[in-house]
């Protein structure tokens, strides 16, 4: 989900808890601490790098964004997720169609 | 103003369950989000946050830090933490069933009490707080890529070998079967020929993404 927020471009820490939050419909709330040991796997993994920092008021803003490993990653869930969903509804087309 | 301060010398003040160079590198980071999720006029720290904090923190200290070039590795480590866990558990199973400690409950009372305790109970639970330690250690070690604790821990193994004939009672014995099981799938995933590969180049590449 963390790849998905990432998916259109780069975020920063908080952006990231917001977007991903948003994209679940409010479901999964991130905390920073789980955020940033995800973070830290995606970034060793190389799943994910560092774009660039900034400093707002005062407070650092570290930018993250997908690495072409990263994006592979993300369409290849995507398709798999989207053949499970298309096995599914196919079967429910099925088995519905067989009820009536 | 005040506010904001003491919530954010709070939340600094947990970020101490994070390992230094984590800290270093991403406290900053951290706490600007920590920040920006806090409420206006929020005083206190979150309590969901905090604890999400934590026990962040300490699992960035204890996960093994290893590439996804080496799940034996891997697999490895994270039997090791059980074995420690099995350990833990079978000293406490043993501290409390010990005869003389009542039934109502007190471990306590065995630290309480004026006469000192027999040998073999001390030895024993110093002995399970000794592998308790090394299970950890050689969990750390190995997941750095230490090729020396690869041998230790086998050498280790070898010995709770011999140790598995020495225990006496089922609960003993099913746990010392079991902590031997579990060094025995350890001791083969660390020789397969992925681990191989991950203890050979003796350098700073091997442990590559710690940072």
């Amino acid at each position: 989900m963390i790849l998905t927020a990432l998916a259109s471009g780069s975020q920063h820490g908080y952006g990231i808890i917001t977007d991903v939050q948003e994209i679940s419909d409010g479901r999964v709330r991130l905390r920073p601490g789980t955020l940033y040991t995800a973070l830290d796997r995606l970034c060793a993994d190389e799943l994910i790098r560092v774009d660039r920092e900034e400093i707002v008021e005062g407070r650092l803003r570290r930018y993250y964004r997908l690495t072409p490993a990263g994006t592979k990653r993300l369409s290849a869930e995507a398709a798999r997720l989207q053949a499970d969903a298309t096995a599914a509804l196919t079967r429910l087309n099925l088995a519905g169609g067989m009820a009536t | 103003m005040t506010d904001h301060a003491n919530l954010e010398r709070g939340y600094r003040r947990l970020l101490a369950s994070y390992p230094r160079a984590f800290r270093r590198e991403h406290g900053e980071e951290i706490l600007a989000v920590l920040m920006a999720s806090a409420q206006e006029g929020q005083r206190r720290r979150g309590l969901a946050a905090s604890a999400d904090l934590i026990r962040s923190g300490l699992w960035m200290r204890l996960r093994p830090s290893l590439p996804r070039s080496a799940p034996t590795v891997r697999a490895a480590v994270r039997l090791m933490y059980a074995g420690a866990v099995v350990t833990a558990l079978s000293l406490i199973v043993a501290i409390v069933s010990l005869p003389y400690v009542g039934r109502s409950g007190a471990t306590l009372r065995l630290a309480g009490r004026s006469q000192p305790l027999p040998l073999a109970i001390t030895v024993g639970i110093v002995s399970g707080v000794v592998m308790i330690a090394l299970w950890l250690w050689m969990a750390r070690a190995i997941s750095r890529g230490r090729n020396w604790a690869r041998l230790l821990s086998t050498v280790l193994v070898g010995l709770a070998t011999l140790h598995l004939f020495g225990n006496k009672g089922a609960v003993p014995v099913v746990f010392a079967v079991l902590m031997w099981l579990v060094g025995l799938a350890v001791v083969w995933l660390l020789w397969r020929p992925t681990s191989r590969a991950f203890f050979k180049p003796q350098g700073l590449t091997q442990v590559g993404h710690g940072a």
